[in-house]
């Protein structure tokens, strides 16, 4: 393989050797091995769970291995904490930003490294060294705005020039086009190769194949806490990747039957909503929604869909504007007056919003249900043993794992949590289903297994509102898409004239010339 | 006009910055703490603290001096004593605010028994307080003689004060730091920032602040220990500290603002208004102050939609 036959030249920058990392009850990383090469681009994938964050958490020294050495230059080290592996040239960009919205981007990016005069900031200084690293990586940074006002693509920037400037020699880019459009992730991968020309070596996590493929020179395929295989870019397919990542054949893509669609379940006319930010705030938005129609929103997160999405369920308040389902007015009614009206919702937070990790799993399935008949008595005692069978129910349909009623949430993985959400709200047997980001983060069978769910509901005739920031679930489910930006309708597209490619130029604000109308 | 002439006069300008020390004091403590994410409402009882030692090493050793260094010093031990309690033990800072401020009371009160045999109030001529300072030439200039000289030591540290806690947050290394801490935690640990030390060192501050605060009352505003003298500055503090926005300078003119109600509200009792009713005040200014800051902020919002 590719590190024998490089060997006798250098050490690897640096070298995992069976790394062991069990958390309660789980084996996140078993007998790891992974080497990297002074100046290469490395792409880590696997699925959520196959253990590549676990990995670099311990080499950014987050977490402490139980077993294993890491060795970085040929040296053995132990790195305690972020600042032990930031002394020695290891940086990471996370997934979240960590980024202190208020505050500047320069302040950001010195911060614990601020060059002074006796202790006395000197920005001059800060200003023109952030500059030329700007300058010499090619990036396009504003030092002086504050974090809030710029976007996605920049703030990722702004965290890479950061880990740069911390002396960062080997960089950790964790899914760093998970946020980005199709044009700012091209714009990434000019930065990052310029990284490499200037002699940096990059860890790129992602399970996005195509991208892989791109930019990697070295890929490691990981699996349920093994790694499965290193392979050279030459030798590695979108296929023999998606196969040794599940460990099985995969279809995403799904064959859409042709559907006509039927009477107009929701109507949204002039929506006009505050939101988060200013960015968010959702002005003039009109859209309809029929009967065994799947609608796809597309957008940057923060560009008003969550605002959509929390109007529409009653949590958030319509300053003027009207939603009518099946032509009833239900603008700013109570939750539960809406989910009465044939609304269910599948949130985008599912630990935050979508179910308490506290209770059991029947107790999650019926919470949209109390105080009704006939789970529980009038006086509001519950019937436990309809509850358990209702469960057991759905526990089989939706192949919920461990498949017992009782579990408390929190041992549940990621995909299973959001099968309960998604069989809680799919039970409900709404005619509008609102799924706003159904399948973030979660294993691919999961993705799979949800993805078809909504597609049957669609065929049963409900209608189906699909927020996602996955431009792949989006131009696979949908029949019609919306692409929100800055809190309006950019622009609406049918399924057959919609790509990555005029999908992601709307979601900058730009005006692909086969626009449709606004009004859908 | 006459009568108007007789409350709105230089002497109330004054009076409005005498009242004001004390809770500009105490709110640089808080802008700070709360720079770092804590909300130290213990503010009160350090100062209550503060307030009882001052008088008392004042009283023994014969120094105002020595007061006032003791009086910091019992601040910063209550202060660090919340700091442990919230930080190591990870108490909510607001019990353990509560629960110090009711602690302050009932301690000085039971010192004051114990120590001087009296209840209700300490008064002793051994009792050296804070001197006032004359500014030459200025002084005997009509107007601005009086609206300028012969202030207590710490009513002018208290307005220096408020440019050094400005400058302290915005211009060195370690404010840069300690608004990080407060605004994003994570981020200044990835850049290498001891969250928790610089917490720490902000609680210090603060006690420093409030013992300061403290000192000034007993030995400054006044000359005596009266129980409970506070009587709610280092609460209003924690106005100020809000209706400022949490920087040093809005918060110091919350600060005059605040004093400003008090001394009017004690110029209006001597025209034979019911004194309960004036005293009130500055409490209805500080309700009126935080409801009209909140309909700021929603304004501001509203007008993002534009």
């Amino acid at each position: 393989m590719y590190v024998e036959k490089g060997v006798k030249k250098l050490a690897p920058i640096v070298e995992m050797k069976g790394i062991y990392k069990e958390f309660p009850n789980v084996v996140a990383l078993n007998h790891v091995d992974f080497s990297l090469e002074k100046g290469e681009i490395h792409a880590l994938i696997g699925e959520n769970g196959a253990g590549k964050s676990t990995l670099m958490k311990i080499l950014y020294g987050i977490y402490d291995q139980d077993e294993g050495t890491v060795k970085i230059n040929g040296e053995e080290k132990n790195i305690s904490d972020a600042r032990e592996a930031m002394r020695l040239g290891i940086g990471m960009v996370h997934q979240e930003f960590m980024l202190a919205e208020t505050m500047t981007v320069l302040e950001n990016i010195i911060l614990g490294f601020e060059p002074n005069k006796h202790k006395l900031l000197d920005y001059d200084k800060a200003y023109s060294e952030v500059m030329d690293y700007s300058e010499k990586y090619g990036f396009e940074i504003r030092p002086n705005s504050k974090v809030i006002n710029i976007s996605v693509g920049e703030a990722q920037r702004v965290e890479i020039l950061k880990a740069l400037y911390r002396g960062a020699e080997v960089l950790i880019l964790d899914e760093p086009t998970a946020v980005l459009t199709p044009q700012e992730t091209e714009e990434l991968f000019k930065i990052i190769r310029s990284l490499k020309e200037n002699g940096k070596t990059i860890i790129f996590i992602s399970h996005k194949l195509d991208e892989v493929l791109e930019i990697a020179d070295r890929i490691t395929v990981m699996r349920k806490g093994n790694k499965v295989e290193t392979l050279s870019q030459n030798d590695a397919t979108k296929e023999k990747l998606a196969y040794l990542m599940v460990g099985r054949e995969v279809f995403l893509d799904f064959e859409i039957e042709e559907n006509e669609p039927g009477d107009r379940i929701l109507e949204v006319k002039n929506l006009n909503v505050f939101g988060r930010r200013k960015l968010s705030n959702l002005k003039d938005v009109s859209f309809e929604i029929k009967e065994g129609e799947i609608l796809g929103v597309a957008g940057i997160d923060g560009n008003g869909q969550t605002e959509l999405v929390e109007a529409l369920t009653g949590l958030r308040k319509v300053e003027s504007g009207e939603i009518k389902i099946r032509g009833e007015e239900i603008t700013n009614k109570s939750p539960l007056e809406i989910r009465h009206h044939g609304v269910s919702h599948i949130p985008e937070d599912r630990n935050k919003t979508g179910l308490c990790k506290e209770l059991t799993i029947q107790e999650n399935l019926i919470a949209n249900k109390l105080p009704d008949d006939p789970y529980s008595s009038k006086i509001g005692i519950i019937n436990f043993k309809r509850v358990k069978n209702f469960a057991e129910e759905l526990i089989d349909k939706f192949d919920i794992r461990p498949p017992k009623t009782d579990v408390k949430m929190q041992n549940l993985s990621g995909g299973n949590a959001q099968k309960v959400i998604v069989a809680r709200e799919v039970a409900e047997d709404a005619g509008l289903i609102i799924a706003s980001q159904p399948t973030r983060g979660i294993d691919i069978g999961s993705i799979e297994f949800i993805r078809s769910v909504l597609l049957d509901e669609r065929k049963a005739g409900k209608a189906v509102l699909l927020v996602s920031a996955d431009l792949e679930e989006i131009l696979s489910l949908s029949d019609r898409i919306i692409v929100m930006y800055e809190g309006e309708i950019q622009g609406t597209l049918d399924i057959e004239e919609a790509n990555e490619n005029n999908l992601g130029l709307m979601m900058t604000g730009g005006n692909p010339d086969f626009k449709g109308g606004v009004t859908a | 006009m006459g009568d108007l002439g007789l409350i709105i006069n230089l002497n109330l300008l004054r009076a409005t910055l005498r009242m004001s020390t004390p809770i500009a004091l105490a709110a640089m403590g808080l802008v700070i703490t709360e720079q770092a994410a804590i909300t130290n409402i213990g503010i009160e009882g350090i100062m209550l603290i503060g307030a009882f030692v001052a008088v008392a090493v004042s009283y023994f050793t014969g120094s105002w001096v020595l007061g006032i260094l003791s009086s910091v010093a019992a601040g910063v031990v209550v202060a660090l004593f919340m700091a442990v309690i919230h930080l190591k033990f990870k108490a909510d800072v607001f019990v353990a605010g509560i629960a110090i401020n009711l602690f302050a009371i009932e301690f000085t009160r039971f010192l004051l028994r114990n120590i001087f045999n009296t209840a209700g109030s300490f008064y002793d001529p051994n009792i050296v307080p804070i001197p006032s300072i004359t500014i030459p030439i200025i002084d005997k200039i009509p107007v601005l003689g009086t609206l300028l000289s012969g202030f207590k030591l710490t009513d002018y540290l208290g307005i220096i004060l408020v440019f050094v806690t400005y400058f302290i947050l915005y211009k060195t290394v370690w404010g840069l730091r300690i608004r990080f801490v407060g605004i994003h935690p994570l981020s200044a640990e990835t850049g290498g920032v001891h969250v928790n030390i610089k917490k720490y060192q902000a609680m210090i501050l603060s006690g420093i602040f409030g013992g300061l605060a403290g000192a000034h009352l007993s030995l400054g505003y006044t000359r005596q220990f009266i129980e409970n003298m506070t009587n709610g500055r280092g609460f209003i503090g924690v106005a100020a500290m809000y209706f400022g926005g949490v920087t040093p300078i809005n918060t110091w003119f919350a600060s005059l603002f605040f004093g400003f109600t008090e001394a009017l509200g004690n110029n209006l009792q001597t025209f034979g208004l019911p004194s309960q009713f004036m005293l009130m005040i500055p409490y209805i200014a500080t309700v009126v102050a935080i409801t009209i800051g909140m309909i700021r902020k929603q304004k501001r919002e509203k007008n993002n939609l534009l």
